[in-house]
């Protein structure tokens, strides 16, 4: 299987013009021939929204856009990043996966982050499931950026049977230091590296570059296999188009060698989770 | 606190390039002292954009600080950038001899006016985007003049201490004299920022960096040996020069107000 991430810049509160991004990478990917094309959270509008949020969001039933998305997922699948309104005035930063002319899953994010530079509560509605789904190429898991540094997140995905995990992102770098890149560059690298291993999973990374309002998109996709091993990585802070080759057999030769899946026990967190929220009531 | 000069250089030099294009600038403008803060702003315009898009002011206050002149003229022939020298004694002098003062500070904030009035004229004249040269120590400190040198369209250097602007400096190949001048705000003849401070840069930068960067408390700056006194008068700089880091407060009446709830990015649709 061949993945494309698409680490773009998008422009901030032009629709239009993202879509038209979107187009040209995506006939990139299938020149490519690329089976899935990744892009970062927001690809479709861009990340510092604030009050742009309401004009700006879609409804994937009736957008013009998501029609066309879904003509071209015939050819290729999709993950795209968008405001989603899903009732009247309800706004989702969301991920869709798209594929065979159709939606196939809509993820939204859960863990909103408020705190330091960050709004997100501010604006949007919050999620409130990790669950997986049938992609063509597997048991599938959406995330978005935050919701990744929640290995809660990563568990549900795991317990519900990802064996691709796609996180979309628009995390900005923070800390330099006198190493190259960002520390918190660091930070996502960990988590890639620990979900594929102990998921056995491939786990996509897709981040955005770019400036907003003085904020540098860190970059740095990755894509790690199910064994936890580097696959590929994009620059830090460049736009970037990677196409790398996957070898889905790898889930079940890593399977094999480190059962964690075979002996998961999600009934006894299940158990355990619902005596500690008790204990947190009283 | 070290810094990867490199990778700082890449995404400073980006963020200009990018900024500007985003609001369809190509060229970029800044005040030249001859200090180092700005040649290395200086720099890194000259990697951002091409050199004939960075203009330069030198903006000398009549004779004095030959020296600084000298050297923000060799650091535009070294660049091969473009310059212009405008004198402001004409315009602070006039000013002066009606409302005469013994006060150094007053006639310090009022060149360092006259310099922000002239680059934003230029900026208008030439289609240039005004590129500001406050450091992180400067802007904390609040060691600057509000609608002064603080003012401009982007500032590329405000996340850096002034120490790191040091290494950046040299990483850029800054001419070493440059990189070896006593700091100053220029405010008169001999005055350097240090003394005026009572503070070294050295010492101020790694309190502000336990204290900012790693969110330390007095005590514990403290038990790790910053003096009381200076960690004190420190907190007091940072906290009283809030005002001059923030828009004007508005007060709130309607149900929607600018700096309330009127919220949008600076880089709206661009």
């Amino acid at each position: 299987m061949k993945v494309a991430i698409a680490q773009i810049a998008p422009h901030l509160g032009d629709v239009e013009k993202n879509f038209d991004v979107h187009l040209n990478l995506v006939e990139r990917a299938q020149k490519n021939k690329a089976d899935l094309i990744v892009f970062p959270e927001l690809s479709l509008t861009g990340y510092t929204l604030q009050d742009l949020v309401p004009d700006l969001a879609l409804k994937p039933d009736e957008s013009p856009i998501f029609q066309r998305l879904k003509q071209l997922s015939e050819d290729i699948s999709l993950v795209v990043g968008f405001v989603e309104e899903r009732e009247q005035g309800l706004f989702f930063n969301s991920a869709a996966y798209l594929s065979d002319g159709k939606i196939l899953h809509i993820h939204r994010k859960v863990f909103l982050p408020t705190y330091g530079m960050f709004e997100e509560l501010k604006f949007f509605g919050q999620g409130k499931n990790f669950l997986t789904f049938e992609s063509p190429f597997g048991k599938t898991g959406l995330m978005i950026c935050y919701d990744f540094l929640h290995y809660g997140a990563g568990y549900l995905l795991f317990a519900g049977g990802s064996e691709i995990v796609i996180v979309i992102s628009a995390a900005p770098g923070r800390g330099i230091s006198g190493k190259e890149g960002w520390e918190t560059s660091h930070m996502w690298e960990l988590m890639g590296e620990s979900l594929s291993r102990f998921s056995t999973s491939f786990v996509i990374y897709a981040n955005r570059v770019g400036f907003e309002d003085g904020k540098s998109f860190a970059g740095g996709s990755f894509i790690y296999n199910p064994g936890g091993r580097l696959l590929a990585k994009a620059s830090y802070g460049d736009e970037e188009f990677m196409v790398t080759d996957i070898d889905l057999d790898e889930i079940r030769t890593f399977r094999k060698k480190w059962p964690y899946k075979r002996d998961e026990k999600p009934e006894i967190v299940l158990e355990a989770l619902k005596r500690i929220v008790k204990a947190y009531e009283d | 606190m070290k810094i990867n000069a490199p990778f700082v250089e890449k995404i400073l030099t980006k963020f200009i390039k990018e900024e500007l294009s985003k609001f369809d600038f190509s060229r970029g403008i800044l005040g030249l002292s001859g200090g180092l803060d700005s040649t290395v702003c200086a720099f890194l315009a000259s990697k951002a954009l091409d050199p004939d898009n960075v203009i330069c002011l030198i903006m000398p206050y009549g004779d004095t600080f030959g020296r600084d002149i000298d050297d923000a003229q060799e650091v535009v022939h070294f660049l091969g950038i473009r310059s212009n020298v405008i004198n402001i004694s004409p315009m602070v002098d006039i000013y002066f001899k009606d409302h005469p003062t013994d006060n150094k500070i007053l006639i310090g904030n009022k060149m360092a006016r006259e310099r922000m009035s002239i680059l934003y004229d230029y900026s208008v004249r030439e289609g240039a985007l005004i590129l500001g040269t406050s450091n992180k120590t400067e802007l904390l400190l609040g060691y600057g003049t509000i609608h002064g040198d603080m003012a401009c369209a982007i500032n590329p250097l405000g996340d850096l201490y002034k120490t790191q602007i040091r290494e950046l400096a040299q990483y850029l190949g800054v001419p070493e004299r440059i990189q070896k001048k006593a700091p100053t705000a220029g405010l008169w003849e001999g005055q350097t920022d240090e003394e005026e401070l009572g503070l070294t840069y050295e010492n101020v930068d790694r309190l502000l960096y336990h204290m900012v960067d790693k969110r330390q408390t007095a005590d514990e700056v403290i038990a790790l040996g910053f003096d009381k006194e200076m960690v004190e008068r420190v907190i007091s700089l940072v906290k009283n020069s809030e005002f001059k880091r923030k828009l004007p407060l508005i007060t709130k009446l309607s149900d929607r107000t600018i700096g309330h709830d009127f919220l949008f990015p600076y880089d709206r649709e661009r």
